[in-house]
């Protein structure tokens, strides 16, 4: 579904202060699976995620999905992308203070043009099937590591994203909280959904329903996937 | 609703969102900026307002003023210069005016001294009618209070003043001493037989310059002032006092814009972090430029309705207190009036365009130059 070829990322490109955080990366993401990239801090797997989802452009190679190159469109049609084909969780959540729970899972949908009370029953059917309904009108900050993960799940899904994508999903969460991550994650794989995730926590890599480790480091693909 | 004006309702409710959680720093912004405008309205509605007076006052005044310029100076004009202009065919009436300046030592102020032309209107020997300006500079302290005026040290000549003109008239009254002819000769030592000047009025307004030209020729010696050069005079006079104060305004408006590009350019990390945020969940540049402008407007327009309004009640409601000085001109006896409420659309165009587009416009262009960049890059 998603394909990438000799994908590589130069950050500060032709400045003293130079960095590649990506080099000749070649990957591809089945549909419906779930895929983890695992590997150290440093080591590439937030940068290929933002190409993979269309928010960084690689400095060299092409990222495609379902067969068109996406890597090369103007900013528009990636918006677009990044709105109706990929729902993307971040590893701080990135929630947005002083909005409450309810109004940052509508956020990816202000843009659509939908009426506002469709977006806000599907913003409450997903907070509902969360079990974050009750937090519907509480400030973000008020929130626990746990409730604004969930919150984040809700936004990234609002729009019923194909790629459902995740950084670091348990890096901030206690070993019950990651356990019910990996629900959600059966869940929507059990739905069709495709995911990418980035961990160097075992308990999701070593998960059952994880179809395809992907091992990263300084930046490359390691030998050997599971 | 179509679909594009949802999103606009989308992106309205999101700014309102966003703009109450930052609501000290945004009341903060709205104050500067309403003070910004409410400074700049109140010198635009005063000074039009004065001008608007000004032509008002002028409607019934007569269409020629001749005075008589002797070394280039003027001079009083003789009781024959009256009747030879009343000969000019298209003039309709001429007259000699008796008026002249009276500095009051006891409180520095210039009084204008008139004798009426309405013969009605003339008050009887031994007593004065005044502006109100006087009473308040010398500080009367009952109604009718007699008037000494003093033209050298040891005289002392005693008027009874039988009217006070109301502030209604302020702007040409307030320091207006009208006296009765004969004691207007004797306090100036004016002989009969001359006048001031002389005011002429013409049948018809169209042939003013016609008879000025005629009375040119006939009287070299003389100047002419039409109504509409006194007119001109004072749009200009108020108009370039506006400018002086626009000016310094316009310091502020600049001062506030470059405070607005400064703020803007140097976005805090948490608006940067929000613009990458909004940008990677699906918001288009566009759409994060179309919620600034929604932003801006919000700003822009409150304050600019605030501060609008805060002038207009300054202005007509108490007197403009803050400009008046500098607009009505410096003087011991400041015309007090009442100015007739009114704004004309144009006055109110330029003033929103010279306040809100600045701000808009230096909020605009650096969130632009975020948003317009990767989101990964710009939440990096």
């Amino acid at each position: 579904m998603i394909a990438l070829q000799s994908v590589g990322k130069l950050y500060n490109e032709g400045r003293p202060n130079e960095v590649t955080a990506l080099s000749d990366i070649d990957l591809s993401i089945a549909r419906g699976a779930v895929t983890v990239l695992k590997g150290p801090s440093g080591s590439g797997k937030t940068t290929l995620l933002s190409i993979m989802a269309c928010m960084a452009r690689p400095t060299t190679g092409r990222v495609s999905l379902e067969g068109e190159v996406v890597s090369g469109l103007p900013e528009r049609f990636q918006t677009r992308l990044r709105r109706d084909t990929f729902g993307f969780i971040f590893q701080r959540f990135n929630l947005i203070r002083g909005l409450t729970v309810l109004e940052n899972v509508m956020l990816p949908a202000a843009p659509t043009g939908e009426a506002h009370g469709t977006v806000r029953a599907r913003a409450m059917a997903q907070l509902e099937a969360l079990g974050m309904a009750h937090k519907a009108a509480t400030a973000v900050e008020y929130l626990s590591g746990g409730e604004a993960q969930r919150a984040a799940i809700a936004r990234a899904l609002i729009n019923d994203p194909v790629v459902l994508i995740a950084d670091e999903p348990t890096a901030n969460l206690d070993s019950a909280l990651s356990e019910r991550f990996l629900d959600i994650v059966r869940a929507e794989r059990a739905a069709g959904r495709t995911m990418v995730i980035t961990s160097h926590d075992p308990r999701i890599w070593e998960a059952d329903c994880v179809d395809t480790v992907v091992s990263m480091r300084d930046g490359r693909l390691l030998e050997g996937v599971r | 609703m179509t679909p594009w004006l949802r999103r606009q309702r989308a992106l309205a409710d999101y700014t309102l969102a966003a703009l109450a959680r930052r609501r000290g720093k945004n009341a903060a912004l709205v104050a500067v900026y309403a003070l910004v405008v409410f400074a700049l309205a109140s010198a635009m509605f005063f000074a039009a307002a004065l001008r608007h007076e000004t032509t008002q006052v002028l409607q019934d005044a007569p269409e020629i003023t001749v005075q008589k310029i002797l070394m280039g100076r003027q001079d009083l004009v003789p009781a024959a210069t009256v009747e030879k202009i009343a000969g000019i065919r298209g003039v309709t009436r001429a007259e000699g005016r008796l008026w002249g300046y009276f500095y009051d030592r006891t409180n520095g102020a210039n009084y204008t001294v008139m004798v009426p032309g309405d013969k009605a209107m003339e008050p009887p020997a031994g007593s004065v009618a005044l502006g109100e300006g006087i009473p308040r500079a010398r500080g009367f302290t009952w109604d009718g209070a007699p008037l000494f005026l003093s033209r050298f040290e040891g005289d002392l000549q005693k008027f009874e003043v039988v009217r006070t003109f109301t502030r209604a008239s302020g702007l040409m009254t307030s320091d207006l001493v009208l006296m009765n002819g004969a004691d207007f000769r004797a306090f100036f030592g004016i002989p009969e037989g001359l006048y001031t000047d002389v005011v002429a009025r013409v049948r018809n307004p169209r042939e003013v310059d016609t008879v000025v030209a005629k009375a040119g020729a006939l009287m070299p010696e003389m100047r002419f002032v039409t109504r509409a050069a006194i007119q001109r005079s004072y749009q200009k006079l108020f108009s370039w006092r506006e400018g002086l104060l626009a000016a310094l305004i316009g310091a502020a408006v600049l001062a506030f814009v470059i405070f607005a590009a400064e703020k803007a350019s140097g976005l805090s990390a948490e608006e940067t972090r929000e613009i990458g945020i909004l940008k990677a969940v699906g918001w288009d540049t566009r759409d994060i430029i179309a919620m600034k402008l929604w932003e801006g407007a919000l700003v822009s327009g409150g304050a600019f309705l605030i501060g609008t309004v805060a002038g207009f009640a300054h202005v007509f409601f108490f007197g403009g207190t803050l400009f008046a000085p500098v607009l009505k001109g410096w003087a011991v006896l400041y015309p007090e009036f009442d100015l007739a409420p009114q704004v004309d659309g144009v006055q109110l165009l330029s003033l929103a365009l010279l306040t809100t587009l600045p701000y808009v416009a230096a909020t605009l262009v650096p969130i632009w130059r975020t948003a317009s960049a990767d989101p990964d890059a710009v939440m990096r």
